[in-house]
């Protein structure tokens, strides 16, 4: 993957995000079949899959230098999107071994790890920065060691403690999130951090998502895919900035739908660390504009009927519903009805040739 | 990431600390071994050509650079083999591998104080917590049980913890004055034991009757799965037959077979191998299913349980 060295893409206005034809085919689309409902839909994470972003521990796009320097700014005005509680100490530093070590191993162009007993040294070319210190002595880091290779990674993650059969949310730096708060969910135990979620706990999938991950091995991570829609390419969107891109979502018209709207795609994945017993989860957010997954015959399709028979409920939780028509009746000139292959997979390997751009 | 082949290892040291109980320190060969947390057991993989063995032990230390992990092992009685194997034949430089780790027994980090007990090799996952928790400065003591004889070797094994957080008694907890002791824990205590059966039953009622509450108590059954009576089982899905034999486990019977069944702690505490009953009567040996669901017979948890019936088909 090719990875652009300086920030030029905004993701606040004025917007400029743009995705190569690699980017485009590496995306993780989030629906294997024409209609969507919650479900256990957990695998192993291994180093390969349907599309090329779920082949590494950690994945690295084009994107890399602009998401960091969108989440330093964001964590500039607001600190609090990062906080750790005292008692996740020893999960700091697994989280520093797991993501320094896998991105070193995979991408050796990158990052680079030198380790001899406890001295460390790292090396993320991509940022410029280069760091001698003690592995376990927070004191040899100039941030906390959590929030020092969080700031270096795209995506949020959380840390959970395990204790009482249950999952607690004990940290996280949440920069990049689908309208929840880690201010708010700090503390809180797997189903109070998921109780506004429709359906899925009479369903029983938390239940049974929760006994699964009490059990999660180390070196044994899992993955799912979660998905909602996002106005704008806007990385933010977190209660405490629905003010700013709330409104967003009554801007849709036909005419901008294809540039506005976004299928935003969490590839979310789960780890058990070894030094601390917690559980490291890592959502990956991808934003893909109609624009471009119309050139994916494919998935331009699919998309148009999971939102077409969306249920009402789960519309509607997601933010979704005022535009949601819109959107349909822009796709459904494009779905032709035929028959499409199970799984998330492009079935392509160049993209079809883009719509003509907005008059 | 590691997959199936584990972290390839020799045994560096054999200690005798007494004639039931050995320490064995392993060293990583190449790949270091990956951190473990206090509470956590290994998944070992060792033995002959004629025979392996995978037995779970819980990790008495391990060194921060993945070089060293040390476990200590009881000589069981009614053994299939693989703690004699390690007691009578292991020695410097016997191939061990680390298969899999996992922490089935942590502290609850929120804890203001936490009260360790333990009986003889149940002192495992305390000499890791202890220690632990001496280096983060936390609230602790530990209580641990053993015969007159064996505690001299305990009083070593415990000597770099303070002694003011470490009391070691050659008498039974009831003639110790343990309860005396429990009642006068604080409403805050979580409360951790491990040991033989009656010991733990006697620390089960102790705490119920000194109303601990149930979020607060934690143990770890000490439980060596043993042998019985040969029987068959089937594989629904392809209708192969395997045989499991008197002194092996159904799970071990699976992967000698080249199946790949489910697993984590292999001593019927953890409920990972749960696999569904199809046909056949299980006989239940683990800690993790109800009653209810024992009686139904329709889940067996392949490490610890075997079967009544001649074969038993699984949904597998």
């Amino acid at each position: 993957m090719t990875v652009q060295t300086s920030a030029r893409e905004s993701y606040r206005p004025p917007y400029q995000v743009t995705n190569s034809a690699e980017t485009i085919l590496r995306f993780p689309f989030p629906f294997p079949e024409d209609s969507y409902m919650y479900s256990m839909n957990v695998e192993p994470h291994i180093r390969s899959g349907p599309v090329a972003a779920m082949h590494n521990t950690f994945d690295i796009d084009e994107h890399y230098v602009a998401e960091c320097a969108e989440k330093a700014r964001i964590l500039q005005e607001d600190p609090k999107r990062c906080i750790v509680q005292p008692h996740m100490r020893a999960a700091e530093w697994d989280f520093v071994e797991l993501a320094m070590s896998s991105l070193s191993d995979q991408y050796p162009q990158h990052f680079s790890l030198r380790r001899e007993g406890q001295d460390w040294h790292w090396v993320n070319r991509l940022l410029g920065y280069e760091q001698s210190f003690v592995f376990g002595d927070a004191t040899t880091l100039p941030l906390p060691p959590f929030e020092y290779m969080a700031r270096q990674m795209q995506g949020d993650f959380t840390l959970h403690d395990q204790r009482e059969d249950d999952l607690w949310m004990d940290g996280g730096m949440v920069t990049a999130q689908a309208d929840w708060s880690l201010k708010f969910d700090l503390g809180m135990s797997f189903r109070q951090w998921h109780a506004p979620v429709p359906k899925a706990a009479e369903m029983g999938v938390f239940d049974r998502g929760l006994r699964f991950l009490l059990m999660l091995q180390h070196e044994k991570p899992v993955r799912r895919l979660n998905w909602t829609m996002t106005i704008n390419p806007r990385l933010d969107t977190s209660p405490e900035n629905f003010m700013v891109w709330g409104p967003d979502r009554a801007s849709v018209t036909p005419d901008n739908v294809a540039d506005k709207v976004h299928l935003r795609v969490e590839l979310q994945t789960l780890y058990r660390l070894p030094r601390s017993n917690a559980i490291l989860f890592s959502i990956r957010c991808y934003l893909m504009p109609l624009r471009d997954i119309m050139r994916v015959p494919k998935w331009r399709r699919r998309l148009h009927r999971v939102l077409r028979d969306l249920d009402p409920t789960l519309s509607s939780y997601k933010g979704l519903d005022l535009y949601r028509q819109t959107v349909v009746d822009f796709l459904a000139p494009y779905d032709d009805g035929a028959p499409l292959s199970s799984g998330i997979q492009p079935e392509v390997v160049q993209l079809e040739k883009a719509l003509a751009p907005a008059a | 990431m590691v997959e199936r082949s584990g972290y390839l290892a020799v045994i560096a040291s054999v200690e005798v600390l007494t004639p039931t109980l050995r320490k064995f320190v392993l060293a990583a060969q190449g790949v270091r071994f990956p951190a473990v947390s206090a509470g956590s057991h290994v998944v070992l993989g060792f033995g002959s050509a004629a025979r392996r063995y995978k037995n779970a032990y819980s990790v008495v230390s391990a060194t921060p650079d993945g070089r060293e992990l040390s476990v200590i092992v009881r000589r069981a009685p009614q053994s299939r083999g693989g703690s004699a194997f390690l007691h009578d034949q292991a020695q410097d430089g016997t191939p061990v591998t680390v298969l899999s780790s996992a922490n089935l027994f942590p502290v609850s980090k929120t804890a203001k104080r936490h009260l360790l007990l333990s009986a003889g090799v149940g002192i495992t996952p305390f000499l890791a917590h202890a220690r632990t928790l001496e280096a983060e400065g936390a609230d602790y003591t530990l209580h641990h049980f053993c015969r007159p004889e064996e505690k001299p070797a305990f009083v070593t094994l415990l000597a770099d913890l303070p002694p003011g957080r470490v009391f070691i008694h050659d008498r039974p907890p009831e003639d110790a004055g343990m309860k005396h002791h429990m009642a006068e824990e604080g409403i805050a205590t979580h409360l951790y034991f491990c040991g033989p059966e009656g010991f733990m039953g006697w620390v089960e009622q102790a705490a119920a009757q000194l109303g601990f509450v149930a979020a607060k108590v934690h143990s770890e059954h000490f439980f060596v799965p043993e042998g019985g009576k040969p029987f068959t089982v089937v594989l629904a899905s392809s209708g192969q037959r395997i045989a499991v034999a008197g002194d092996e486990t159904l799970l071990e019977a699976l992967e000698n077979a080249g199946v790949d069944a489910p697993c984590m702690c292999r001593g019927g505490a953890c409920g990972a191998c749960a696999l569904e009953v199809m046909d056949g009567v299980p006989e239940h040996r683990d800690h993790v299913l109800t009653e209810q669901e024992k009686t139904e017979g329709r889940t067996i948890l392949t490490c610890v349980s075997r079967a009544r019936t001649d074969t038993l088909t699984l949904n597998l």
